[in-house]
């Protein structure tokens, strides 16, 4: 109810500025901290420093409790759609579960645990892994890329044009491609 | 020249945490559930609403992206160019191997927009109990771990011989 007066109050343009707020803040912090979430893995890996990883982990936690706590209160909005109407995978919902997953893992379990395991799931793992080993080669993930270009880094320049490119080569030849990923 | 201070990567972590989940609960930014902060996805719907409204092609974005625009990632260079040059850490580099990085760039777009979000936001997902983001994050877990550790077995074979 709340979420849908909200929708009428907050405009369009007030929400872009609450975005590059969001961004400015973030992308400050993150130059500040030298954050990197594929760093701190990696950092452990190679010299055993747990600087970055924690980092990782005290967002990650952070988010589950906040979350956790938000959904039980019913403040927290959960399960909705990717993409608007004209989306091809229009069908497919992010957030499904709404907070204290592992709580509830174990009663879901007797439900179609099966049905998790479409092509979205394969897709995800394999992309997630894939991201992984391409930010490992490139010297860190998409926000440390951002920060890198602000830094002066000429490589990073070229990282960014290729990212912002990349939407558009998706929709103009790889969408049909990648259609299988949401069947 | 003033000492430098330098964040705890477990400060951003949290405020971070606290700052997405808060935009998320009180902004009206849900028809993609956790969609407060994502590089690919906000970076998509940026681009495609201005490809839309200057070819007048019909380019599938979130609902939030067709009500606003999704400035994240400008903001996110703005601020880091506004906290570099505050601290006095701006040094320009050539670029070393710009088509590489280029294609780097490209691939993790394709890929992000693929399985709906960036390193962040599938860090955010996992957060947020979603299963399919719990399993891009094991995934690029696992990901890293095997190319740092291809890496690092590289670099001691290199040493030895």
């Amino acid at each position: 109810m709340a979420r849908q007066t909200g929708n009428a109050v907050v405009s369009g343009a007030l929400l872009s500025l609450a975005l590059l707020g969001i961004g400015l803040v973030t992308g400050w912090l993150a130059q500040r901290s030298r954050m990197c979430f594929v760093g701190g893995l990696r950092d452990w890996i190679m010299v055993r420093d747990t600087e970055l990883l924690t980092g990782l982990f005290s967002f990650l936690a952070t988010v589950w409790v906040l979350t956790s706590v938000l959904s039980l209160l019913g403040i927290l909005h959960q399960g909705a759609p990717e993409l608007g109407a004209a989306g091809r995978a229009s069908g497919y919902r992010t957030g499904a579960p709404g907070g204290l997953v592992l709580a509830r893992v174990g009663s879901a379990a007797a439900g179609p645990v099966a049905a998790l395991i479409n092509h979205f799931f394969l897709a995800s793992l394999a992309g997630g892994f894939l991201i992984g080993v391409l930010s490992v080669i490139a010297g860190g993930c998409v926000m440390r890329q951002h920060v890198l270009l602000a830094q002066g880094d000429g490589d990073a320049r070229f990282y960014l044009a290729g990212f912002y490119g990349g939407a558009i080569v998706y929709y103009l030849a790889l969408e049909r491609l990648l259609d299988w990923v949401y069947r | 020249m003033r000492a430098r201070r330098y964040l705890k990567p477990w400060i951003f972590g949290v405020a971070a945490g606290v700052m997405f989940v808060g935009a998320d609960a009180l902004l009206p930014i849900s028809p993609p559930s956790a969609y407060a902060f994502c590089l690919s996805c906000h970076v998509r719907d940026l681009v495609t609403a201005i490809v839309n409204s200057v070819a007048h092609s019909r380019f599938p974005a979130s609902e939030v992206g067709s009500r606003a625009l999704m400035l994240t990632s400008p903001g996110v260079l703005i601020g880091a160019l506004l906290a570099a040059w505050i601290n006095g850490e701006i040094h320009p580099r050539r670029a070393s191997r710009p088509v590489l990085y280029a294609v780097l760039g490209l691939l993790v777009m394709v890929l992000g927009i693929t399985i709906f979000g960036c390193t962040t936001r599938i860090v955010l997902r996992a957060g947020y109990g979603e299963i399919y983001g719990i399993v891009a994050l094991v995934g690029m877990f696992a990901g890293v771990a095997i190319s740092t550790v291809f890496i690092k077995w590289r670099v001691k074979r290199g040493t030895r011989s």
